[in-house]
């Protein structure tokens, strides 16, 4: 069936009324999560797996991933209206949308943001449907030795790129999630280990218990510790709200770049949203013709930082559905759920369920056609929203947090991980460890550990396969280099070459 | 506060002895000889080579050199507000689930930290009643909600 045909009968399926009433509450619940600094997407799509439990397979993961691309959109309003990102995805679009909004342009601004953001998934989407499958394919070339090295190149990259100037505790992070990852039975001979006595160990630490913990409790500490964001009363806004085509077709390029940009790092393990936005805002500035005005008020780069957040979505579903490893914290949660709901994501996806992938560019596209409707129709409600103090949100969050990991495994030890993992989250965040490679590594921390004890068992205990098989060899490569890239006096080193061999040049 | 220096040379220290940890409890894990299971695949090789790698970091996170950002205290927000929350959070999660009947731990929760924190010291008799007022009916309203939507709606056996 070609793939016209497969996005035809996807499109069929998820058009019925009950599958728009779900895209239509879950996007909304995903924007007023995002919108409200404190909750991000990864705390709405862990709490809401909870919820989804009870549904059917198609509208389960309809309803997360209208709440991840609705979360991830609902950044923008606080952080237009605030100067606070809603989501940390969000922060390169305070840099232009504050600014903005305090001359009074506010509602355009938001236009904008909607417009980019829708955009930039539309862009993602085209992406997944014409990368996945192709990656799909060559990833059923892949071996234990090759799925050692990605484990391996995942942990790396994340803990380079998530890490705020310190690539060593991005590098900690990966491995504590990796040891984490190591309690209870394990995959080849199902020995125990780490359980420390305690029965409840012995099936491991549970992924969803752990996240909403680590995003989750660890949110809530941080909202409530810290001080309020203040509504902006600045200039009268008398902006329109719906964004001029012309603005949309002077930025066209701005808009391609940061929506290819936005998928193809959402594709790299772990990295995530914020880094889409950062890296889209970036080139957009580094090729403006109005460099001037970033910061001050930029409608380029502020439509750069949504399309590259959101362009960021569909680019981290490539990895988790055709490798099973997420290319961000919200979709190692969605790889979490679709393992719950029946689903198992991998190489074989195109084999057993070949429609899948068109599913999700459906489900993609509906979220982002809700978040068009409400961005543009919905203004006054999220300003109102905004204004809930976090004294009465966040006792009703933490509540969530308790009764969701508790839903899906009916035990309270599950309770008691989540408390731990929030608690200990909390303080790692405050001592600038990121947390997704610890999340990451805690989900890869199988597929590593299965994959070298087997990769050993083919070559009789020789390591040599491991670098010397071309797509091995090509990801050791990687992991060097980003190794090396990581440490200062390596970098500077590269920088002086690259400077004298200029200069020579 | 601490300033972040001290707390990444503390937190290396613990990494070391984390590592050194694993490396031991990997070294003594059963290696299954009575199976004749491949030495290679021994369930200790990978939480020995996690545990020497998380000792190796552990060492450079205590002797890391000199950058700007080290000698910054950590900023834990208000401290006060901090322990409130984290202590209530941990009695409702820890000591009040499974031992009262989830909707009135809820009850309490709620209604105990949204009180504690719209309450304000010499604000009058008439704004502090107003705030026991709205955190009582903030934690009637949402643990009823709570309880409801997760017994009812997805069938769970609440706590």
């Amino acid at each position: 069936m070609g793939v016209f045909e497969q996005l035809f009968l996807a499109f069929g399926t998820f058009t019925t009324p009950i599958m728009i009433f779900h895209v239509a509450w879950a996007t909304l619940l995903g924007i007023f999560v995002g919108s409200l600094p404190g909750l991000t997407a990864t705390m709405g799509v862990a709490l809401l797996t909870s919820l989804t439990y009870g549904l059917d397979r198609d509208a389960a993961i309809l309803v997360l991933i209208s709440m991840y691309v609705g979360a991830i959109y609902g950044g923008s309003r606080s952080a237009i209206l605030l100067n606070i990102p809603g989501t940390p995805a969000s922060a390169a679009t305070s840099l232009d949308g504050y600014p903005l909004a305090r001359q009074g342009k506010a509602a355009y601004a938001m236009g904008l943001a909607t417009a980019g953001s829708a955009l930039g998934t539309i862009l993602g989407i085209i992406l997944l449907v014409a990368i996945a499958p192709p990656l799909a394919a060559v990833a059923l070339k892949f071996g234990s030795f090759e799925f050692f090295w990605l484990a391996v190149f995942g942990i790396v990259i994340s803990g380079m790129l998530t890490a705020d100037g310190n690539p060593l505790k991005g590098y900690i992070a990966g491995l504590l999630g990796l040891a984490v990852a190591m309690i209870g039975s394990e995959g080849i001979h199902a020995v125990v280990r780490f359980n420390m006595g305690i029965p409840e160990l012995n099936g491991g630490i549970g992924l969803i218990p752990a996240m909403v913990g680590v995003f989750g409790f660890a949110e809530v500490l941080t909202a409530m510790s810290g001080s309020d964001g203040v509504i902006l009363k600045a200039k009268k806004d008398h902006s329109r709200s719906v964004p001029r085509l012309a603005d949309l077709v002077k930025y066209r390029l701005t808009i391609i770049k940061s929506g290819v940009i936005g998928t193809m790092v959402g594709i790299i393990p772990g990295v995530g949203e914020d880094i889409g936005a950062w890296a889209s805002y970036a080139a957009a500035r580094a090729n403006s013709k109005e460099k001037e005005m970033f910061g001050k008020g930029s409608q380029e780069g502020l439509i750069a930082a949504e399309t590259g957040n959101s362009a960021v979505v569909p680019g981290s579903l490539i990895p988790a559905i055709t490798l099973a490893i997420p290319g961000s914290a919200p979709s190692a949660v969605l790889i979490a759920a679709l393992f719950i709901h029946g689903i198992r994501p991998g190489p074989m996806i195109m084999i057993e369920q070949p429609e899948f992938i068109f599913s999700i560019a459906v489900m993609l596209f509906l979220a982002t056609l809700a978040i068009l409707i409400y961005g543009l129709s919905l203004t006054p409600l999220f300003v109102a929203v905004l204004r809930v103090p976090n004294a009465y949100l966040m006792p009703i969050i933490f509540s969530l947090c308790v009764i969701g990991p508790y839903a899906i495994s009916q035990r309270l030890f599950d309770v008691w991980v989540m408390v731990f993992f929030g608690l200990v989250g909390f303080v790692l965040r405050k001592m600038k460890f990121p947390m997704p490679p610890l999340v990451l590594g805690i989900i890869l921390g199988a597929l590593l550990d299965k994959s070298l004890r087997r990769g050993l068992i083919l070559s009789d205990g020789d390591l040599t396969p491991f670098f010397t098989r071309p797509i091995s060899a090509g990801f050791a490569f990687l992991v060097l280099v980003v190794v090396l890239a990581g440490i200062p006096s390596v970098k500077r080193l590269i920088w002086r070459l690259i400077r004298n061999g200029g200069t020579n040049g | 506060m601490m300033p972040m220096r001290t707390a990444d040379k503390i937190m290396g220290i613990v990494l070391i002895l984390l590592g050194v940890a694993m490396i031991w409890g990997g070294y003594v894990m059963d290696r299954l000889e009575i199976r004749g299971i491949h030495p290679a695949s021994i369930p200790g090789l990978v939480p020995m080579g996690l545990g020497a790698l998380i000792a190796i970091c552990g060492g450079l996170l205590f002797a890391s050199g000199k950058n700007e950002t080290q000698d910054e205290p950590i900023d834990f927000g208000d401290m006060s507000k901090l322990l409130w929350t984290a202590g209530l959070s941990v009695v409702f999660a820890v000591v009040l689930i499974g031992r009262v009947p989830f909707a009135w731990a809820t009850f309490l929760f709620i209604a105990a930290m949204t009180t504690r924190f719209t309450w304000t010291k010499g604000a009058g008799i008439v704004a502090n009643r107003r705030a026991l007022f709205f955190g009582l009916a903030s934690g009637v309203f949402f643990s009823a909600t709570i309880s409801v939507l997760f017994r009812y709606a997805f069938l769970v056996r609440l706590p």
